[in-house]
């Protein structure tokens, strides 16, 4: 009885050592998304797994006043045009602390198709790692993290020579490993609420 | 007689035709070797003598700025940042004051992400608002990601990014987002005390 409660308590112990590693843990490729519940731009409830499409799944980190994402939101809305019929579909997430919902809501309504969901508190950014705007997670079918980054090479789009995501998206429909999975590009950075800010 | 003065006549007229086709010939030709002598007088180049000079830099030279090579390097304090960033702008101050407290003790560079049609206006007009001495260089590069990851790995490409190097080029603090002032002060006098 005293060896299967020293053997609990350690086991317990482990749980609690592990638990808190798993959630610090990085994010990244090949790890899969579990299923998440937020609140979309009117107040409606809205999980994962509900938006979730039957190829794959967009989720998109995005802000109503950057203009970094200003300057891609005609790409962008021409990359959920293309694919959407292919079976993807696309989920945008504000977790901009200092971006009211009125504000969010009309900058949705007027720019984009997708459901936009409001990450309060900024949870789900701080689960995903995400820290600018646009940033990109794209999930498989299964739910697996398979392409994180920008959408192309260039913010203005004057001088486009790799269209990151259009790549990755095509490479995968066509059943090949992502050559490029991971990308960076600059943009905004997510304005997290003060709590969470770490102190550095 | 009449007729070799008419002859003469005809050969004056014939030479003062020769000369005008001949110096228009000569004005084409020369022309376009004058055409960008205008051009350059006439391109801005440079900022009005008031506002603040932001040099243009690509990713080897934003390397060449990083590195602290040789003996007796001062620490180095960089920051990445933009006028469309909005955090950027609001911490500007306190970089401000960093370097106005710190001048002689480090280095302290700021580098731009702005667009480069901003080279000579809206970037030296807010560094001039903003009383920023610091030199300030704007960076233009094919591949940003790689210039990031460069820069630091874990970097993700958000703004503002403010980075600290000892003398030795060895990265002491990081920041992807605004800085806690107090923390960047704190890491500064660690160094600077030392």
């Amino acid at each position: 009885m005293k060896r299967v409660s020293i053997l609990l308590a350690v086991f317990l112990m482990a749980l609690v050592i592990a638990v808190p590693n798993s959630l610090a843990g990085e994010f990244t490729i090949g790890s899969t998304v579990e299923n998440f519940k937020l609140s979309d731009i009117n107040g409606v409830e809205k999980s994962f797994n509900d938006l979730k499409g039957e190829k794959g799944t967009m989720v998109i980190f995005l802000s109503a006043q950057c203009p970094v994402v200003k300057q891609y939101n005609d790409r962008m809305n021409q990359v959920v045009a293309d694919y959407k019929t292919k079976g993807i579909n696309f989920i945008g997430i504000n977790s901009n602390s200092t971006e009211s919902l009125d504000w969010v809501k009309s900058h949705a309504e007027e720019n984009y198709t997708f459901p936009m969901l409001i990450d309060k508190d900024n949870v789900l950014a701080d689960k995903f790692g995400a820290v600018a705007t646009p940033e990109i997670y794209f999930f498989d079918k299964d739910s697996k993290l398979v392409y994180h980054g920008a959408i192309d090479n260039d913010r203005k789009g004057d001088n486009i020579t790799t269209k990151f995501l259009r790549t990755a998206l095509d490479e995968y429909l066509d059943g090949k490993a992502i050559k490029m999975n991971k990308t960076k590009a600059f943009g905004c950075t997510i304005k997290r609420v003060e709590k969470q800010v770490k102190n550095n | 007689m009449k007729k070799s003065l008419l002859t003469i006549g005809l050969a004056m007229l014939l030479m003062i035709c020769a000369n005008e086709i001949l110096a228009q010939k000569t004005k084409g030709k020369t022309a376009p070797k004058k055409a960008p002598v205008t051009a350059k007088k006439t391109t801005p180049v440079r900022p009005p003598a008031n506002l603040p000079k932001v040099a243009q830099v690509d990713a080897i030279e934003l390397q060449n700025l990083l590195k602290r090579e040789g003996e007796n390097q001062k620490p180095l304090l960089v920051n990445f940042w933009a006028t469309w960033c909005a955090p950027c702008i609001e911490e500007f101050p306190d970089l401000v004051k960093i370097d106005t407290d710190y001048k002689g003790k480090i280095d302290f560079i700021t580098v731009t992400l702005d667009d480069i049609e901003e080279i000579n206006t809206g970037v030296p007009k807010f560094l001039q608002r903003m009383k920023a001495e610091m030199p300030t260089y704007l960076l233009k590069t094919a591949d940003e990601g790689e210039t990031i990851s460069a820069v630091y790995k874990d970097w993700q490409g958000g703004l503002p990014f403010t980075i600290f190097y000892d003398g030795k080029g060895m990265m002491v603090y990081n920041r992807q987002g605004k800085i806690v002032v107090s923390t960047l002060r704190s890491e500064i006098e660690k160094i600077t005390s030392k």
